[in-house]
């Protein structure tokens, strides 16, 4: 399989075809599908090493999944262009949403749907925290430092920068790697 | 502050000229960007303290719906940032609700690109470097106590009757053992709204 490069052009449009494609979810299934299978862009390896980056730094991962892309074939002028044709046109269609959403929802028919939307989003919110729960359990420090900031954050009110300032480091070094790795 | 009650009651409108608006929301959203830990939930009980608490672009209520609302849409669902300066700039009018909205995204997005890119160009050297193990071990803990933080505000900033919340842990459940698509709660959850069986 030869990978084929990509013009800024191309990515635009690749990254938009990405974005109509996912209405209703399973973006990065369908970011694979189009950019290592249809469009030959990026071999499978490729692609795969793009996710654990993308989940790995600060970002939303389908944002960073994007950047990534377009990073690898033209730089910061291809990572931009392709966040552009991911974001604009759902950006877009959501900005519409909200300028409806400030126009009716004091409508009291609205309001009502609307809270029963709300208590669903509640729930799939409250499950974000159980879903990495698993992988956890059986390392008791990081049990702890989860339960610490848990507390720091909900209890006691306190910002997220520092607390995250303030545990990360300490979690840091107590994950450094203790033997070398190798290079 | 122990805000999580008083935080409405403490809050003053914003008296701000259009450009003050603007400048702040986008200069708060560029100093919270480098933390969207884990995908970027990590920071939705920052954006509810921001927004209802510091800055009274919104009320409770309008902040749970436009999380709502962000959920529903397609598209990343960090998008909601959007929403969140479109509630800024509201009543400044359409045209700086939108300019706030459009900056708002851009300002959460633009930090955390530049050092996505930046990583992507030095991979190879990072990829087996000690930092990169103690980071990626380190961070993982501490994700994991924000979500259950964000699970919490979000539950407690929806602030539905018992039936809403009943719904909720359901929904929490069925997402983590069934593959249903949320769309499918949400539809349901908004017609029990509807018929005033969830209120708020």
């Amino acid at each position: 399989m030869t990978e084929l490069r990509p013009s800024l052009s191309e990515l635009f449009w690749g990254m938009l075809q990405v974005a109509l494609s996912a209405f209703g979810g399973g973006l990065s299934a369908w970011s694979q599908r189009i950019v290592v299978e249809q469009r030959r862009w990026m071999t499978n390896e490729q692609f795969l090493t793009g996710l654990t980056v993308a989940r790995l730094f600060p970002g939303p991962n389908q944002i960073n999944m994007a950047v990534y892309i377009g990073a690898e074939f033209h730089g910061l002028s291809g990572a931009l262009v392709a966040l552009a044709g991911m974001l604009l046109l759902p950006f877009s269609l959501l900005m519409g949403l909200g300028l409806a959403y400030f126009h009716f929802h004091t409508i009291p028919s609205v309001d009502r749907v609307l809270a029963g939307v709300v208590a669903a989003a509640a729930g799939m919110a409250l499950s974000m925290g159980f879903k990495i729960l698993d992988q956890y359990w059986n390392d008791r420090v990081a049990l702890l430092l989860a339960a610490v900031v848990f507390l720091a954050l909900s209890l006691f009110d306190q910002r997220l920068i520092p607390v995250v300032l303030i545990a990360g480091p300490l979690a840091m070094a107590w994950y450094w790697p203790r033997r070398r790795a190798n290079p | 502050m122990s805000g999580l009650l008083a935080a409405a009651a403490a809050c003053e409108p914003a008296h701000l000229s259009d450009l003050g608006t603007l400048l702040q929301v986008l200069w708060q959203f560029l100093s919270l960007s480098l933390f969207s830990l884990g995908g970027g939930n990590t920071l939705l009980a920052e954006y509810h303290h921001l927004a209802v608490a510091q800055f009274c672009w919104l009320t409770n209520t309008q902040f749970a719906d436009l999380y709502a609302l962000a959920e529903a849409a397609p598209g990343p669902s960090s998008m909601l940032v959007g929403l969140l300066g479109l509630g800024a700039g509201w009543r400044e009018g359409p045209f700086w609700a939108l300019l706030s909205a459009y900056g708002a995204e851009a300002a959460i997005l633009l930090p955390s690109t530049l050092l996505m890119v930046t990583a992507c160009l030095s991979w190879k050297r990072l990829e087996h470097s000690p930092w990169r193990v103690a980071f990626e071990r380190g961070l993982g803990p501490i994700t994991l106590g924000i979500l259950f933080a964000v699970g919490l505000k979000i539950l407690r900033t929806a602030d539905t009757n018992f039936a809403g919340l009943l719904v909720s842990v359901l929904v929490c459940v069925l997402m983590l053992r069934t593959r249903i698509s949320p769309l499918w709660f949400m539809a349901v959850a908004g017609v029990l709204g509807g018929l005033g069986v969830i209120n708020r």
